[in-house]
């Protein structure tokens, strides 16, 4: 049987909820795939677009980032940044062989432990379908 | 001198009640620098709340804001719901209060608390004992929609542990302690079979079975005696703890026996055993000793549980014994059960009949429903939602002549949520809230309310008289009838009971206990233009045990009683500080190439398949900071811990990674060890490893382990990579005025520089007016009839006399410049030169006055006159009842309608005031009330009440059918459509009153000058609506009173004074180190775009055009890290979250 591909996918999570999301999916034994590499930062509006690219560019097939819901922000609007930030990235992308896709951006509030491990699921599942980063393969830069 | 005493200062504190106000009082009295024992008698803190995962006006949660952020170091900074930490705060959770003694300023309190099997040190939440846990119990967390284990984490977000045992439930079968890994749970020792129980009943069936219920299945020692005479004759040989008496018994009777057995053993815990009929009997047996009573026939399954409760409680060991100086009562409410009441409208009968926080549970997803949104009985979708406000509240023969003040909002919050549910489904979904008058008197609720009719909310002002089920499709028949008398019948799914809130029975113990007063109703009764002062001194109350709080209204209340604790506890000097460790010097290893110790808790074994120490050296070969790699163990307990401490110290390294669970990631763990080793805490990383672990006795297959293997590596070498370049910087202490500006001379203005000059700092107190007072000097009395020209005079001539208080009357602040700590305003009297003060601290206090109006015909005729007008024709004595036959008033003249769409909550109280004072003065009077929603909240419903038996005539309007006024020779015409009779009315009113609201006065320049800002109403802008109702987002600069929310006197004074306590913990920092984790600037890499400055929402950053630099203030900065990722050139960085660090992380991440 062919060996399945085992994406690597990045998560900058948020502190104050989808950390808090993530924990709770662990410490319930929800259980979540081993391909989410998770980033604790303060807030998803600190997540400089220069950390995405390096995760590309260092071969990691998919890059979450994850936040609160619009409006529960624990910064105001720190999530509103992420969300204008991430758009325009995702146009960018492409220009360097990326597709789109390959970045996700979610609101998962602190209580939602089953959703978060019901997203990480389908996340691994999507970009297993789109398959390797090419910048695995080839030097893409 | 100040600031010498706030590092002396001394003192504790008890806070009885985990909610949100008993949280904030005490977060607020730790962050003054007082010593806090917070009691919970639950399982967990947080209160109500805990159980809301959505909250108005957001409908998110946003429980984490009320953390202190200036000082992150002494609080965990995370998920409130996941429990709380701070330095200064001692939790007892499942702690009740046995007795008080002493007197303010020095109490002694005894404690009693209920011991928890689980060692909470010990247990990892690895969830092994839950599964075969063979009790299953209702969750109390889920509103008993739910089943949970006897063991298991108190709330779910608490997945992580400790686990808490519900030990009236549970049959000690000794399953869980077989499988815990960690040797956590010890189940007593003093075990149930020396526990002997005396049974007394001539029946021999009832001596049976109770024998073979309490001895077979409850474990106990049982010994029956079929009479009085045979039960003495036991009694004088055998030691017998509880006794349970039948009433009737032929020879001696109960009662006789039950006196004759307490003169043998005066402590022995006697229970009666009664027929239905004979309960008044068993009551009174009560009064002679007994300590409860069962009814005749038992219930196998209440029986037990009762009889385990009272062997708990007979069997606690006495608790321990606290000294503090003041207590705060913060013990909530309970809910209001409508299967208690006259009309429960189905509930309990049927299923689909919830409760408003039961559908709250069932909105969350770690609900019973998962948040989907189906019905309990059948999984069919919910498409029809009824909510019935009012249940067990406004009803007086429901005994409750009050409004929750709640239940209005989170019906219109839930069927919003119901709303977007369905709409992210697409489906459509029918919500209507039956109610009365919508209340929606908080600033931002008549928005919120039009926001939820537009989303599809259907508001129904209808009266329900039953609820039908029907029996093939299970649909719920609401009867309804409308204002008119028009009766209808609609279909629903579910409905759902707003409940009100009851008084809580323990709150009204224990105010009996400290002897303070409390209603006849239970709540506690406070003081007169206090919200939170009881009639004991040094005993405050705060949160809706005072009656009924909403969020915000609970924040500022657990503010207001911190603040008159931590005036007591200054004013006495206190002496009761609990010592924390001195601060011990960390090495400086700054000039060391990183070492860095790896420690791998084993987990008594589970680990040693899964983490080798040597593949991990071997796989992180080419590190040259990876120092050492090793497992530990028992990292859980103090010896472990301390075990591996003394190898760090050893190995001489100098940053550590530790693998291991929860038990260690608490702070306090942290900040130990690293004392221990003598590093700074920021040099210790710890990755808990258990959420990945599978536990010990789990067989678990070779592709998991390899999984599991694969996780831990990549998260112990993040952290490695993380903390290698950890660069922990050294915060400079920073100096703070050691004075407030207070910029108004209202009530609340004069309370905020009282509360700040009572605790030692200097109050600047600006009043733009020639007098002191405000809105006071006009305002005549309380709808309770407190008298306001006394409270201005009292409060004047305090203000006056304070030394530490200088006023400035006629006076305006011009400018101000500085920031948080150090501000220099610019004072201006009349004409004269302008100075300047020094200050550390604002509080604005600007206050406003009534709005004006030209609708309904004001400003036409002199008989139209305001509220304002009456009160002072009232005050003035130029209002003679008498000579009125005929008074009209008109509410929300102009107000909860744009552009002035807010209601300002005190005009109906101002008009039942008016009304009732004409009435009674004179019955004869034609008295007409126009209104909208009565917004007759708390314990203002009572004065509704009273108002229309007294013959006032209330006509409801609503913005459509507004009345139209005409002014005439005669008398002054209001024509409206009466919506009882359905058809239109005339009225001939003498007097028209107009009530027109409030209006802030405008401070628009003020606030931008302190870097605060109003909002579209002018009203001062909280930094957080509900959470921080009294701070703005410019540190240091506080608000409260009517410019900051529409508020009545008590109101804008509690405000007042959360917003004194807040400058006061703020001017307490004098000295202290800046905050750590905040937002820095490389200046060497930075191009002075200034992207970093508009990306920052909390105005922490400015352009120094002097040093040509960016300035960070520390004092403002939150720590987000927005500066970061908007800066082009990685000059702005956030401490902890280095450019470095996190690229060496996500190399670390990547790696395969």
């Amino acid at each position: 049987m062919e060996e399945q591909f085992d994406p690597v996918i990045v998560a900058f999570v948020c502190n104050w909820c989808t950390y808090t999301a993530s924990d709770l999916a662990g410490t319930s034994r929800l259980g979540y795939p081993k391909n989410i590499r998770l980033i604790r930062v303060m807030c998803t509006g600190m997540v400089d677009t220069q950390y995405i690219f390096k995760a590309f560019l260092e071969g990691v097939d998919g890059v979450l980032v994850s936040g609160c819901h619009p409006g529960d922000c624990h910064y105001i609007n720190g999530n509103f940044k992420a969300r204008r930030r991430m758009k325009l990235l995702k146009t960018i992308l492409p220009q360097f062989g990326i597709a789109e896709n390959r970045l996700r951006l979610t609101w998962i509030g602190a209580s939602d432990g089953i959703a978060f491990a019901e997203t990480m699921q389908r996340l691994v599942d999507q970009i297993r379908e789109l398959g390797p980063n090419p910048a695995r393969l080839q030097n893409v830069i | 001198m100040a600031a010498e005493s706030m590092s002396k200062k001394q003192g504790s504190a008890m806070v009885v009640g985990g909610g949100i106000s008993g949280m904030r009082a005490a977060l607020d009295l730790a962050e003054t620098g007082y010593h806090v024992t917070l009691i919970e008698e639950a399982s967990h803190i947080g209160g109500v709340v805990s159980q809301l995962d959505h909250q108005f006006p957001t409908d998110g949660c946003g429980i984490c804001k009320m953390l202190p952020h200036a000082d992150a170091e002494h609080v965990l900074q995370q998920c409130v719901r996941r429990g709380l930490s701070h330095e200064n705060v001692t939790i007892c959770l499942q702690t009740r209060v046995m007795s008080v003694s002493g007197e303010p300023g020095n109490f002694t309190v005894t404690l009693q608390q209920h011991p928890n099997p689980v060692d909470p040190e010990r247990c990892i939440g690895c969830g092994l004992c839950i599964p075969v846990c063979p009790v299953d119990v209702a969750d109390p967390f889920n509103a008993g929609k739910a089943a949970c284990k006897a063991i298991g984490p108190p709330t779910p977000h608490m997945a992580a542990g400790p686990y808490r045992i519900d030990t009236e439930a549970c049959t000690q079968c000794g399953k869980c302690r077989e499988v815990c890994p960690t040797n956590a749970i010890r189940l007593p020792e003093a075990d149930r079979k020396s526990f002997t129980i005396l049974v007394v009943d001539d029946e021999q069936i009832i001596r049976d079975s109770l024998s073979e219920w309490l001895g077979e299945e409850g474990g106990f020692s049982v010994i029956t005696a079929e009479s009085g005479e045979k039960a003495l004759e036991v009694l004088e040989k055998k030691p017998v703890d509880l006794m349970l008496i039948d009433i009737k018994m032929p020879g001696m009777d109960g009662i006789t026996l039950l006196e004759k057995a307490l003169e043998i053993r005066e402590q022995m815990a006697v229970m009666m055993i009664t027929a239905y009929a004979t309960v008044d009997t068993a009551v009174s047996a009560m009064k002679r000793g007994a300590a409860d009573y069962l009814v005749k026939p038992f219930d196998p399954e209440e029986l037990l549980p009762k009889i385990a409760a009272m062997y708990h409680e007979l069997t606690l060991p006495p608790g321990p014994e606290i000294r503090v100086g003041a207590i705060v009562i913060a013990g909530g409410t309970d809910e209001y059960n409508p299967a208690s009441g006259k009309n429960p409208f189905g509930y309990k009968i049927i299923e689909d009949v919830v409760t408003g926080p039961a559908f709250e549970r069932m909105l969350s997803s770690v609900g019973p429903t998962g948040g989907r949104l189906v019905r309990l009985s059948d999984q069919r979708p919910l498409r029809r939602i009824a909510w019935i406000l009012c249940v067990g509240s406004r009803d007086v023969q429901a005994e409750a002549d009050y409004c929750s003040g709640v239940c209005c909002m989170y019906s219109l919050k839930q069927a919003r949520l119901a709303q977007k549910a369905a709409r992210q489904q697409g489906a459509k979904i029918e919500t209507v809230l039956y109610y009365m008058d919508m209340r929606t008197f908080g600033k931002s609720g008549q928005q919120y309310r039009d926001a939820a009719e537009a989303e599809g909310a259907v508001c129904r002002r209808s009266r329900v008289h039953s609820i039908v089920s029907e029996e093939t499709s299970g649909d719920l028949c609401i009867r309804s009838a409308d204002t008119s008398g028009q009766i209808r019948e609609d279909r629903y799914d579910l409905a759902v009971l707003a409940t009100g809130q009851r008084p809580s029975a323990k709150v009204t113990e224990l105010a009996e206990m400290l002897g303070i007063a409390s209603d006849p109703r239970g709540f506690i009764n406070t003081r007169e233009f206090s919200l939170t002062q009881t009639s004991g001194n040094g005993v405050l109350a705060a949160g809706s045990c005072t009656g009924r709080k909403d969020i915000s209204d609970a924040v500022i209340c657990g503010s207001s009683a911190a603040f008159h604790a931590s005036r007591l506890l200054h004013a006495g000097g206190g002496n009761l500080l609990e010592q924390s460790a001195p601060a011990e010097s960390a090495a400086d290893i700054f000039r060391e190439p990183p070492r860095v110790f790896t420690a791998v808790c084993g987990c008594s074994g589970a680990v040693s398949g899964i983490f080798d120490p040597e593949t991990f050296s071997g796989k992180c070969c080419g590190d040259p900071s990876l120092y050492s790699v090793e497992t530990a163990d028992w990292l859980c307990t103090d010896e472990g811990l301390a075990d591996l401490a003394e190898n760090i110290r050893q190995s001489g390294a100098n940053r550590v990674v530790i693998g291991a669970c929860r038990p260690l990631c608490v702070p306090e763990k942290k900040k130990a060890l690293a004392r221990a080793v003598s590093l700074l805490p920021e040099l210790i990383e710890i990755v808990d490893l258990r959420s990945q672990v599978p536990a010990a006795s789990e067989e678990i297959p070779e592709q998991q382990k390899a999984d599991t293997r694969e996780t831990m590596n990549f998260r112990l070498e993040m952290a490695i990579s993380r903390v290698k370049l950890a660069d922990p910087a050294f915060a400079p202490n920073i100096a703070t005025g050691q004075s407030v500006l207070v910029v108004g001379g209202g009530i609340a203005g004069m309370t905020a520089a009282l509360g700040v000059a009572d605790h030692g700092y200097g109050a600047y107190l600006v009043e733009r007016a020639d007098r002191l007072g405000g809105n006071l000097n006009w305002l005549h009395q309380t709808i309770e009839g407190d008298d306001i020209a006394r409270l201005a005079e009292q409060t004047r001539s305090r203000v006056e006399n304070h030394p530490m208080i200088t006023i400035y009357t006629n006076t305006q602040v011009t400018e101000t410049r500085g920031t948080g700590g150090a501000f220099r305003s610019t004072l201006q009297t009349g004409d004269e030169a302008a100075f300047s003060v020094e200050h550390g601290a604002a509080i604005l206090a600007t206050g406003g006055g009534q709005a004006e109006t030209e609708a309904f015909g004001r400003g036409t005729d002199a008989r139209i006159i305001t509220q304002q007008e009456l009160e002072s024709r009232i005050r003035e004595n130029n209002l003679d009842p008498e000579q009125i036959n005929s008074m009209c008033m008109i509410l929300c003249a102009g107000t909860r309608q744009p552009p002035k769409n807010y209601c300002s909550r005190i005009c109906c109280a101002t008009a039942l005031k008016h009304a009732l004072h004409v009435k009674e003065k004179n019955p004869e009077a034609g008295v007409y009330v126009l209104y909208r929603d009565m917004m007759a909240y708390g314990f203002l419903e009572a004065w509704f009440t009273r108002a229309r038996k007294a013959g006032v005539i209330f006509i409801a309007y609503t913005p459509e059918t507004a009345p139209e006024v005409s002014a005439q020779q005669d008398a002054v015409r209001i024509t409206a459509m009466e919506p009882v009779l359905q058809r239109e009315v005339e009225i001939s009113a003498d007097l028209l009153v107009l009530a027109t609201g409030i209006e802030p006065a405008e401070c628009g320049a003020l606030a931008r000058s302190f870097g605060a800002d109003t909002d579209a109403h002018g009203f001062l802008r909280e930094a957080e609506p509900k959470w921080q109702p009294v701070e703005s987002l410019a540190p240091g600069v506080y608000a409260c009173g009517i410019g900051l929310r529409p508020a009545s006197i008590a109101e804008s004074v509690a405000s007042a004074e959360a917003a004194a306590q807040q400058a006061v913990i703020r001017l307490g920092r004098n000295h202290q180190p800046a905050p750590k984790n905040i937002a820095r600037v490389r200046h060497s890499l930075c191009s002075l775009c200034q992207s970093c400055i508009a990306a920052c929402a909390y105005g922490a950053r400015k352009y120094d055009p002097e040093s040509r630099m960016i300035i960070v203030d520390p004092e403002a900065c939150r720590g987000c890290g927005a500066c970061a990722s908007a800066c082009p050139n990685f000059a702005a960085y956030l401490e902890g979250f280095a450019p470095g660090r996190m690229l060496s992380m996500l190399a670390a991440a990547a790696d395969h």
